[in-house]
């Protein structure tokens, strides 16, 4: 216990997400009815043991802020240590022209007083944009067993081109990175690694040192031969959420029981914070089959294959079909919805049609009235 | 650190009219709604009425209670000064006690009162449904002078006999008290819900606790002591939802009455919000054959059959072809398939096996004057294909309880 510091990384990146991160970055991306996604790691650090995060942040984090707030939520409040919000102070002093983060190593670079404070013996670096249940200390466990130098997780389900692949030998060593591909082949990293700290802050300054800012260019390629790197394969579910497509293709997959049984599994469950709504009620001219349905909603309307957040009003009439909907959605009277993604606080007026189509979902933005 | 009022909630009690449901538990942490449990409701009042310091006095069995109210986050109630403090009865060097009555449970907590050497204290009951502002409860307090405010409200003149009826003149004080009067003079019934200035309780307290032949019930003994003195006893007239729910039948009424538009008891009205602590647990899950309609559903809960007219709370579980009507379910019950709850209380955690039914409609019962509602304990086993029959209590031992 208490041997592992959790790092999560959440700051601005190109994806195909569109209005979704038009006012957030990526770890505050609702998801699956009660949370964002970012509690998915937080959760799997937590029911690690883990009692010391730190989450790197940039770029449109007010969304995140709010939603962290003192980490209670996740047990992480706490007199000393916790979580810790590491907004990219230093940002300035590092680069010019300010933007994004060219790579994570720049992120690490930007917060190196962070890293120093760091107490426990072992460090898990972590992306906010991935939905996964694992046993992170099992993870650690075959670090330590294989007396690896970085352990990556990864996955035998390939992705699109756009994700970063392994080649392993027998003995499960990365023997190459490789991102770019035009047909992706190996296993596809998971962006979790784990390592000594002591080893975390020697690669942060050797790179900051040479201007090299990226994990997987500069560390994981570059350092192949020097480092023992291995790969912990996870078959279980993750879902690395993207793009507009993936994110809706992902949301709808929780309608699947199994699925869902395998992500919000009790022995380490997801932790979302807790907003004290009452709970749904459904009308007698409700109609709601499929659908995930969280806290606080009134449905009078029919909903069908739908993803409901807390808060939501569908009033009578209105058919909503193959929707997500976000947090206080107002869909009014008579209204017809099918693959429509509503952001928050989004009223669709009476009467109003909107069809999205399976393999491109209309997306409403925030605070809109349609 | 001195605070202008502060609240002692009475939770001692054991409830003994809700039975089976509160073997194990005091009554106000019994489920509500389907997230709450019955003590969120005065504690959220009293955060949102701007009370920060609250004793709940607990005796009965409060296992479960304190470790529901923990160091009261959900409530806003973990706070630097104040905050929630449990307070049961304990030992001192002249000897040790129980709560012998309502009065010397907040007399044997004088200390704890004096602590914040408050000018007002609000007596609250642990098992009342209901949303109200203490705040304005105490405006009227202060603004008339009183020395002792009772929240009273409207009740049918048919049913004031049931009652703690107060008389009152014009100006809306109280000129005598009557419980359950043959012929009642007035309709105004005691919600058990008392704002006193501290300073004049303290001495009744004391005295009442001095008289040997006492009860020490506020209703009993202490409030007909400050009426005979003749000390300044305002009514406080409460317009809303208000129900006390010691009963199975008024238990179930009030979870209804969630379901019924116009009872007034409106959960999802966001204006004065109810706080409560749950679990960790994902959406509800509604499935392609689930029939769902006229209910409350919260989170965690797993529906493939048919729900109608009903309170689930968290973490239940309704399998395919089951139909569960005018019923509550408490967390984590398991109604598997094909079987029929109807008109039935379901504790937590029990398990209603494969084709089982419990309870009946009224209409159905062979004998309507002995008809009632199903009752099964946290815990219960119904097996396969058993019936439990409209009217019966069964507790976690399979042992059947008689009203």
């Amino acid at each position: 216990m208490n041997t592992m510091h959790g790092i999560i990384f959440s700051y601005e990146k190109k994806t195909g997400l569109r209005e979704l991160i038009e006012h957030r970055i990526h770890g505050s991306l609702p998801f699956a009815g009660d949370y964002r996604v970012v509690d998915f790691m937080l959760s799997n650090m937590v029911n690690a043991g883990v009692r010391d995060v730190g989450i790197i942040m940039h770029g449109k984090c007010q969304s995140l802020l709010n939603h962290l707030g003192s980490g209670k939520s996740w047990d992480l409040s706490r007199n000393y240590g916790g979580l810790t919000l590491l907004p990219a102070f230093a940002y300035a002093e590092h680069r010019e022209n300010s933007g994004q983060f060219r790579g994570k190593m720049e992120a690490l670079g930007c917060v190196r007083d962070y890293l120093r404070s760091i107490r426990q013996e072992y460090t898990v670096l972590a992306d906010s944009d991935v939905v996964i249940n694992l046993p992170l200390e099992d993870v650690l466990q075959r670090h330590i067993a294989a007396e690896a130098d970085i352990t990556a997780v990864c996955t035998s389900t390939l992705g699109g081109s756009r994700d970063v692949y392994f080649q392993l030998d027998d003995n499960g060593r990365i023997i190459d990175t490789a991102y770019d591909l035009f047909v992706p082949s190996g296993y596809r990293c998971l962006n979790l690694f784990v390592m000594k700290t002591e080893l975390l802050l020697r690669l942060v300054d050797e790179c900051m040192a040479h201007n090299r800012y990226s994990f997987q260019h500069h560390v994981l390629q570059d350092k192949v031969e020097e480092l023992y790197l291995n790969a912990y394969v996870w078959d279980g579910y993750s879902a690395h959420i993207d793009t507009i497509q993936s994110y809706y293709q992902r949301s709808m997959e929780m309608l699947q029981p199994a699925l869902r049984e395998e992500l919000f599994c009790s022995r380490r469950p997801i932790y979302a914070k807790e907003n004290g709504s009452p709970s749904t009620y459904i009308d007698p001219t409700g109609v709601c089959v499929d659908s995930l349905i969280a806290d606080g909603c009134n449905i009078q309307g029919s909903v069908k294959r739908c993803v409901v957040f807390r808060g939501v009003q569908v009033e009578k009439g209105a058919d909503v079909e193959n929707c997500i909907l976000f947090k206080g959605t107002v869909v009014k009277k008579g209204a017809i919805m099918r693959h429509v993604i509503t952001d928050k606080h989004v009223v669709i007026s009476e009467n109003r049609t909107l069809m999205g189509s399976e393999n491109y979902p209309l997306v409403i933005g925030r605070d809109t009235e349609v | 650190m001195k605070k202008e009022c502060v609240a002692m909630l009475l939770a001692g009690g054991q409830g003994s009219r809700l039975y089976v449901l509160t073997e194990n538990m005091a009554k106000p942490a019994v489920s509500f709604g389907g997230k709450f449990r019955i003590i969120d409701f005065p504690l959220s009042n009293c955060t949102n009425s701007g009370i920060d310091t609250v004793g709940v006095l607990t005796q009965y069995r409060p296992l479960e209670l304190n470790s529901y109210i923990g160091n009261g986050q959900p409530w806003e109630l973990d706070r630097l000064a104040g905050g929630v403090h449990i307070l049961p009865p304990y030992q001192s060097a002249d000897g040790a006690t129980w709560y012998k009555g309502t009065a010397n449970a907040i007399y044997q907590n004088i200390g704890f009162v004096d602590m914040y050497d408050p000018e007002y204290v609000a007596v609250l009951s642990g098992d009342h449904i209901y949303k109200m502002d203490y705040a304005a409860m105490l405006r009227r307090h202060k603004d008339c002078g009183a020395d002792c405010t009772i929240s009273v409200m409207e009740v049918p003149w048919h049913e004031a006999g049931r009652f703690g009826i107060m008389n009152v003149d014009e100006r809306d004080f109280i000129t005598e008290f009557e419980e359950k009067p043959k012929e009642p003079k007035s309709n105004l019934a005691s919600m058990g819900i008392y704002i006193f200035t501290w300073r004049k309780l303290r001495r009744y307290l004391i005295e009442d606790e001095a008289d040997p032949d006492s009860d020490n019930d506020f209703g009993k003994n202490v409030i007909p002591a400050m009426l005979r003195a003749g000390e300044k006893m305002a009514a406080y007239r409460f317009e809303g939802y208000w129900k006390d729910v010691g009963t199975l039948d008024s238990l179930w009424d009030a979870n209804m009455d969630m379901l019924l538009p116009g009872s007034g008891l409106n959960l999802l009205d966001r204006s004065w919000p109810i706080f409560g602590r749950t679990p960790s647990c994902p959406p509800a899950f509604v499935g392609t054959n689930a029939d769902v309609g006229n209910s409350v559903v919260a989170k965690g809960c797993r529906i493939l059959g048919e729900v109608k007219n009903t309170v689930l709370s968290y973490n239940t579980t309704v399998g395919e072809g089951a139909s569960v009507c005018y019923s509550v379910v408490m967390p984590g019950a398991v109604i598997e398939s094909g079987a029929r709850v109807e008109y039935a209380i379901v504790g937590e955690n029990c398990h209603i096996g494969k084709d089982a039914a419990v309870g009946l409609p009224p209409e159905c019962a062979e004998d309507p004057d002995k008809w009632g509602i199903a009752v099964l304990g946290p815990g219960s086993v119904v097996a396969k294909g058993e019936v439990v029959a409209a009217g019966t209590m069964r507790s976690k031992n399979h042992r059947e309880v008689k009203a």
